[in-house]
Order: C-alpha cells, then structure tokens, then sequence
C-alpha cells in the first residue's frame, strides 16, 4: 500500500494524528480512524445531507471530501456540539420540537443549522427551509425540525 | 402559556441520536470484522450458463465466496416459497445475488466480486405488468406450480395472487345506473428510501450466532435465519441497534442469513453495509406499480350504485410478502363507500423487476390516487361537488362498506368535514390554484405481543419489549402507558427492546402495530406489578389492597393521602423479597364477522379490526407553462382513534404527508426495455427536501372506538400517506382540466397531458 500517508486532523478541537490511504474521504477517515460514529452515510454522492460537518465553520459533505485536504483546518462534527454536560441550544430544542424520529439525518441537520444560524442570525422561516435543504429527512416532514432552528435563534438573538 | 401543560415528550433515544453516540449497526465494529460484498445478477432474466468462484477465491485477503451450493438448499417465502438465498440457475432480477464475498477489506472484496466469472444464456425479460398476464407470456418462474405457497392462495402461471372481492350484482346495478364512468390509471413503482441504508454485523460463537441488523421486524428476520440455514430459534439471537428509518422498506427477511453464513464460513464477524444503489436494486420491498381499470355506476342524486374495478400488481420477481396486496389492493380500489354492487378482481403478476414488499400502507397510496381520481370523474359527470358526493357515499357508523362489513363508531364524514374546512375549501382561488381532496382508509392490524416490566430495587423501573422503535416513537410511548399504570414518571423507565433473546415476541415496526398491540401488552405487564405494589402498600399501611391507589410516585390509601409510601420504598422491600417483575401480552383484538360479499384468494383483509379514515386537502399552484406543481398548503383530518402521543403522531402526519407528495411528484421508478433501474440514486430519484414542505395542518378525529387498541388507540404510522396523492391530483386535475393518468405526475406527464389533443388514454 504505497498510498498512505501520515498527517494530523484537528476534530472538535482535539487533534488525531492519521496512517491511512491518501483517496479515502473525510466520512470515512472520521468513522473509522478517528473513530467518532455521530457522522452518517446515506448515499456516499453528496445527494443526502446525512454526512454533514463543519469545515472552519462552513459545512460540508464530508463523503466527497478528501481527508487530506482537512489539515489544518477545524472539523467539527455532532460530537463536538455539546459542550461539558450541557446540550447545545439546537440539540435540546430539536428534541423538544419532535423534530428526531430514526435520528439518522439528525447530525447533519444539527450542523446545517449550526452553520446557518452562524452566518443569518435571525432568519426567517423561508432562510431555515432553504438552508437545511441539502440535508435530506425521510421521516419528519421538517415542520418540527425547522420549529426547532426558529426557536432557538429566537433565544440566542431574542 | 398554560401553567397545566401535559410535560413534552421527549424521546428515550433522544439524547443518544441527538449527541451522536447512539449506535446504528454500520457504526459496530467487532475484532477481526471482515468486510461483505454481493455479487448481483445485473441482468433481468438469464439462466446461469457458468458461474465460477475459484479465482476470487485465490485472492489473498479473501476469506470465503458463497453461493447456493454452500447453504442449505432451501425454498422460503413468506406466501409463496420462490426463492433462494442465491440465484440457482436462473437470476430474475438484476439485483439478485449470485455469490457473497467476505474480504479484509472493501478494496480486496471489491478484487474478488470481478474475479467471479459468471456467464449468462439470456432469457426473454417480462417487462410488463399486463403483458406478463397472456397466455402465452413467458414465464418468470418455470417451475412456480411446484413452489410450495400458502393454501388460500389462487395461482396461475405469471398470477402469483389473485383475489376478487364480489357483492351484490355489479352487471345489474350498472345497468340501473344513470351514468358511468370508465378510467384507466398507472402507478409506477417507487421505494421507501430511508436514509440508513442496511447493515448488517454477524458472529457465531460456538454453535449461535448473533446478527445485528436494521431491520423492522426482528423476530422474522429471526425466523428468515431459522430457515434458511436450518438452525432453531434458540441459536439465533437478533438484535437490532438504532434503526435508521424504515417505512416497510427494512421489513421482511434480508442478507442476515447471507452475512450469517459468511461469518461461519470464515470463522470472523463480518460486516455488510449497503451502498445507496444497492439499497435502490436490490430489497425485496418497494412500492409496487399497479395498473388499474375502473367504471363505477352511479345515479343522477350522486348514490353509487355499482363499481367494477380490475387492477394488476407489480409482484416483481419474488413474492416476498406481497401475497396479500391483490386482496389488500382489491379494497382500496373499491374504497371506504358504500358500494351495493361491486365486484373488484386483482391480480399480482411476476415480473423480472426488483421484487415488491410493505412499503408503508402497501398499494393503498396509489390505489387511492386512481381511484380518488376516478371519484372525481364521476363527480364531475354528474354535475356534483365531489365533496359533497363523497359525504353522500362515504361508509359511516352503521353503513356497510364494500365487502360488507357494517362499521361500527367510525369518523370518515367527520374527517371530510373538518379537512375541507380547515382548508378553506370553496373559497375563491386564483385560477392556477385549486383544492384537491381526497379520502382514504386502513385497517388496524391485530397480532400477539409481549413485553415484561421490572421495578429494581432504587424504584428505576425496565420495559423489556419485543417491539421495535424504526423512529415513530412508538416504542418511546411505552414508557407513558406504564408509568400512567404504575403512577410513576416515563422518566422512571429504561427500555430494553430490539433484542429476541431478551425479549417476548412482537411482530416488529410493521402494519403501524406496535403501540396497538405492545401498548396492550405494557399494559398488562405493568399492571402485574401494580397488583404487587398494592399487595405491599396494603400489608404497610394496614389497608385493603383494593382501597390503594398509586399515583404521584406513591401508594396511598384512597381518601387518606396522608396514609402513604413511596414506591421506591416498596421497591426496596420486594428487592429482598418477591421481586417486582410483570409479564404481559394481552388477547388481541378480533375482527367483525363479515357477510354479503364472495371473496376468492381470501386472507383475511376484507374485515378491518379498528379501521382508520382519513381526508386530505390540498391546495396546489400548477404553472400551465411548465407543467410544475407546487403543493401550497395541505389540510389532514384523520380519525385514528385515541391519540395518546401528540407530538409522535403529529410527526407520523408530517412525514407521512410529505412521503405523498413526493410520491405524487417525483418519486417514481424508471425501468429501461431490459428491465433494469434507470434511476437508482437519490438526485434521479428525487426526495422532498425542507424547501419543498408545505406547511401541513393536522386534526385529529378522536371518537370512542370499539375493539380498538390501549385507550381507544387505533394505528396511525401509514394512514397519513395514503390520500395525499390522491388530492394533489385532484386539484391538479382541477386546474389542467383533466386528470393525469400517470403516477408520480411528474412536471413533465402534466405539461404533455395538457398538450395533447383529445382525451388522454
């Protein structure tokens, strides 16, 4: 295996160092290496949503992105979400909305939201739809999921 | 803000699935785990002229290839036994598996899936659902008399399931008729697409093997393993980690034998995790394609006075468990009316497409389009509001509906009623817009189920449970039954579930049972160790037991509050003591005596146990230029009975409803002239997104229902996606001018309906 190579990852501010094959994506260098699950794949072609994380803040399908061309930069993935004990205002309030039925696009959909309220504070119903509309839900009918990105700009910007 | 609210339900599995350590099955690992690759057909129809393996097998790094002559040479199917656990001489799909591979990893499993040489001798491809229906079509299955299948069952050649459902005299009641009306309908076939595609982890150790698997249904995806590979329901333990979704899609039996055999064969766990594609071609469980033919009679007040429906079922190549839609199929298309004279015959026809199977509310969706599109023909050629014709014809308390069951509390009217109004049907419109309305049914499935309930000795209570969570929150709702039984918090209670050593039977994430039966079943659990808290508190507190009550975490003497003990101390003591542990199950529910109707191929689904009603209306803006449809409001009213989780049920509505519209838009697959998928990949196929949804208004019909489940319960997961198409389609219809008689109405199928000349086919 001459392709592999050496290099470090920095994922929820913790940095992994990482001996793997240069062509494998970030999805599956975060699941299998690193060894952090939360992120999903559903279709392995950047159609679902499912494999959503954060890149220096800007989301991104971690399926059809190199892992090494994440060096250096700051990967942030559902785990990375909660801080100490206390869920991040979007976990408790997609929870609370009913917005998780099987849960699966649930990390994508939480950082398609975290990546949308950080750059449209305040957005309007029309901006969430449009915004988490890369992140494919088969079971909610994103009414409850949208209700839970509102509410909780309402409390970070009331 | 109410300072009673009922607290919001959170789910149990919340915090996992939202925090990202809840485990799904792709997200195991096990030492030493290899990695699964199948080998599929690719062609429709071919007889095997030479398959094999040894190359692949020489490939260091590959630890076994398998075909049928390494497993047990088994025929299974749950109605028809059609079907091996690899292809044996002849493959009738394309995504049927010819040999398994377990490798060290993808890339070398991927080496050996091309090293298998494999030659086919082309057979002819039956394309067609009605073609396949000629005398002298070609055979999908040569040897299908000599299948084993289920008694009732009516089978000739390409009809693997036909069912006919007969009241009254259709020829005389049409010739009574004022008018009818004759349409034809096509339903394309379409898929449950969850957005977890299958995995599946198997080890053995010693003789047992254990299977993690995302399937529905886990004690017939036990049962599937039993069978295939001959082993006893003792040595197969299933367990199912966090499901992914399923929609009838994960239902059945899959490749856990496959990865079973795999891992005995090498001696290793191995893992099998599906590609997109492969969850697109290969499951023997999608939305079946149906073509249908109706002509109701009806008189000049709007009275139906007979209805002739013929309809012909996409079995695909495997019967898989689609045995029942023909009879199942056959009710839909004469629909909740009261029909006098009726006579609907369904066939279910074997192609050399992927197989069919439970897809949520399996052939109600699009036999309701058809024939709520029909409706509305009708309607119009009798000059009616098609509101107003269907209250005048819809089954009510005490009506017979067409295969003669006389209903008893039922809340179809209600439904019209509400939807329509909450919809603002009636008022003025701008001219591309319309409201489209639509009414549908299904029934409440009865089954036996079971679950324990234990209280240890801190007063932290476990519902141990058969059932199956795939994301309704059905299973979360346990906790609620029970701890209203036991006067405790939901929050008192773990659930152990999705595990058949663990747990009694349940029939699993399947016909929208599980609160319906396993609520039932909780509830007689719980009740058990209610009897033995009472049986305490008494001794305690020098009383009756039948004068305790608990509640609020205690048991107090009625009308003496002060006279009382917390349950955790009651807990404590029997934890030195009789343990407080309680099994339930429960007699299910049993279906009315029907008469007046003949049925042949009977299965049982002409009397419905607790049966749900619903209508839907939907205002839709179609742009004449483009043929797009765009959904702009949708108005539900459902009666399924008690609604005993409101933020779960809203959310079964939703998804439902959404499932509709792509189903009525987009969602439809397209077969090429070899019969294979054209359109295998979410971007071809076409999802509903956020920006798609309309914003969805839900009511809930809730009326006293006999017979029905827990608390007046019916089901509830399928019955929002059975008539949404239907309305869309009928406001579609309303402003193009004629309906279109192809599902899904696809921007394109619209523009070319409106540009045809004439009356389309």
């Amino acid at each position: 295996m001459s392709d592999i190579v050496n290099y470090h990852l920095t994922v929820n501010g913790m940095d992994y160092p990482v001996n793997a094959a240069q062509g494998r994506n970030l999805l599956s260098v975060i699941r299998a290496e690193v060894g952090l699950t939360g992120t999903k794949e559903g279709c392995d072609d950047c159609e679902c949503g499912a494999c959503m994380v954060l890149l220096d803040g800007q989301p991104v399908n971690s399926c059809s992105f190199l892992a090494v061309q994440a060096q250096g930069r700051a990967i942030t993935t559902v785990e990375g979400l909660q801080q100490g004990d206390e869920m991040h205002p979007l976990q408790r309030n997609i929870l609370e909305e009913g917005g998780v039925q099987c849960g699966f696009c649930t990390p994508g959909m939480l950082l398609s939201a975290t990546a949308l309220l950080e750059r449209n504070p305040s957005p309007t119903e029309e901006d969430v739809r449009i915004g988490l509309s890369g992140n494919l839900c088969r079971c909610t009918g994103y009414a409850k999921i949208v209700a839970a990105v509102q509410r909780t700009a309402a409390e970070l910007h009331p | 803000m109410s300072t009673t609210s009922v607290p919001r339900f959170v789910r149990a599995d919340g915090p996992d699935k939202v925090t990202g350590s809840g485990r799904y099955t792709a997200d195991l690992t096990l030492t030493g785990t290899l990695v699964a690759k199948f080998k599929y057909a690719e062609v429709s129809h071919a007889r095997i002229a030479r398959l094999d393996v040894s190359a692949a097998r020489a490939i260091p790094g590959v630890f076994a290839v398998l075909t049928q002559d390494d497993v047990p040479d088994v025929r299974f199917g749950p109605f028809v036994q059609d079907r091996t656990l690899f292809a044996r001489d002849v493959v009738r799909f394309e995504g049927e598996i010819v040999a398994a591979v377990a490798a060290i990893d993808v890339p070398t499993a991927q080496r050996a899936l091309n090293a298998i040489v494999v030659e086919y001798a082309p057979l002819p491809v039956v394309n067609d659902i009605e073609a396949a229906l000629a005398a002298d079509a070609p055979l999908v299955h040569e040897g299908w008399s000599q299948y084993g299948a289920a008694d009732v069952l009516v089978r000739e050649r390409n009809d693997a399931s036909f069912a006919s459902i007969a009241k009254g005299d259709v020829e005389r009641g049409m010739a009574e008729a004022d008018t009818v009306v004759h349409s034809r309908y096509v339903a394309d076939g379409c898929h449950a697409a969850p957005i977890e595609p299958r995995a599946v982890v198997a080890q053995w150790e010693g003789n047992k093997v254990t299977i993690w698997t995302t399937t529905q249904v886990p004690f017939d995806a036990r049962a599937g393993v039993c069978e295939t590979l001959e082993m006893p329901a003792s040595r197969v333990r299933i367990i199912v980690p966090h499901l992914g979704g399923g929609f009838g899609g994960k239902c059945g039996f899959h490749y856990e034998a496959h990865v079973a055999a795999l891992a005995k064969a090498t001696k290793r766990p191995v893992r099998l995790v599906f590609s997109r594609r492969e969850e697109f071609i290969a499951p023997d469980r999608r939305r079946e394609g149906i073509v249908f033919d109706f002509e109701t009679g009806v008189k000049a007040d709007g009275t139906i006075v007979a209805r002739k429906v013929w309809l012909a079922i996409d079995n695909g190549a495997y019967t898989a468990d689609a045995g029942f839609f023909s009879q199942l199929a056959a009710m839909h298309a004469l629909g909740p009316y009261q029909v006098p004279n009726a006579l609907a015959e369904a066939h279910l026809v074997y192609t050399n497409h992927q197989p069919s199977g439970s897809v949520r509310a399996p052939t109600a969706p699009q036999t309701c389009w058809a024939l709520e599109s029909h409706t509305d023909e009708v309607a119009k050629a009798i000059g009616m509001d098609p509101v107003a014709f269907r209250i005048k014809n819809a089954v009510a308390t005490g009506k017979e509906g067409p295969s003669g069951q006389v209903y008893d509390e039922i809340g179809l009217v209600d439904c019209i009623e509400a939807a329509t109004a909450r919809a603002g049907y009636g008022d003025d419109l701008p001219d591309d817009e319309a409201i489209g309305v639509a009414i549908g049914w299904w029934p409440s499935f009865s089954a036996a189920s079971g679950a324990y309930v234990k209280i240890d000795g801190d007063g932290s209570g476990q519902i141990i449970t058969g059932a199956q969570e795939c994301g309704t929150g059905a299973v979360m709702t346990l906790r609620q039954l029970v701890a209203d039984e036991l006067g405790m918090q939901p929050e008192d209670f773990e659930l152990v579930y999705q595990d058949t050593s663990a747990a009694p039977y349940d029939m699993g994430a399947t016909g929208s049972q599980t609160l319906f039966n396993n609520g039932r079943a909780a509830i007689a659990a719980a009740g058990q160790i209610a009897e033995q808290l009472k049986q305490l508190a008494a001794d305690m507190l020098e009383a009756s037991p039948a004068d305790i009550v608990l509640a609020d975490g205690a048991a107090s003497v009625a009308g003496t509050p002060s006279r009382s003990v917390p349950i955790t101390e009651l807990a404590g003591i029997a934890a030195g003591g009789e343990l407080l542990i309680g099994h339930g199950s429960g007699v299910p529910p049993a279906a009315q005596e029907v008469s007046g109707a003949t049925c042949i191929g009977d299965v049982g689904m002409t009397a419905w146990v607790a049966p749900q009603f619903s209508c839907h209306a939907v205002r839709v803006k179609l742009d004449r230029d483009t043929g797009v449809a765009r959904v702009l409001h949708v108005s539900t009213a459902h009666d399924s009975g008690t609604i005993i989780n409101r933020i779960g049920a809203t959310g079964q509505v939703e998804g439902g409803v959404m499932m509709g519209i792509g189903q009525a838009l987009t969602e439809g697959t397209r077969y090429n002239d070899e019969g294979q998928q054209r359109n295998a990949a979410l971007l071809e196929y076409k999802l509903q997104t956020c920006a798609d949804a309309p914003p969805i208004d839900i009511h809930f019909v809730e009326i006293n229902t006999p017979n029905a489940g827990p608390r007046g319960a019916k089901g509830l997961a399928e019955a929002p996606n059975v008539a949404t198409a239907a309305a869309i389609a009928n406001a579609i219809a309303k402003i193009a001018g004629t309906p279109i008689r192809q599902l899904p109405m696809t921007a394109e199928r619209v523009w070319e309906t409106m540009n045809t000349e004439g009356s389309p086919a």
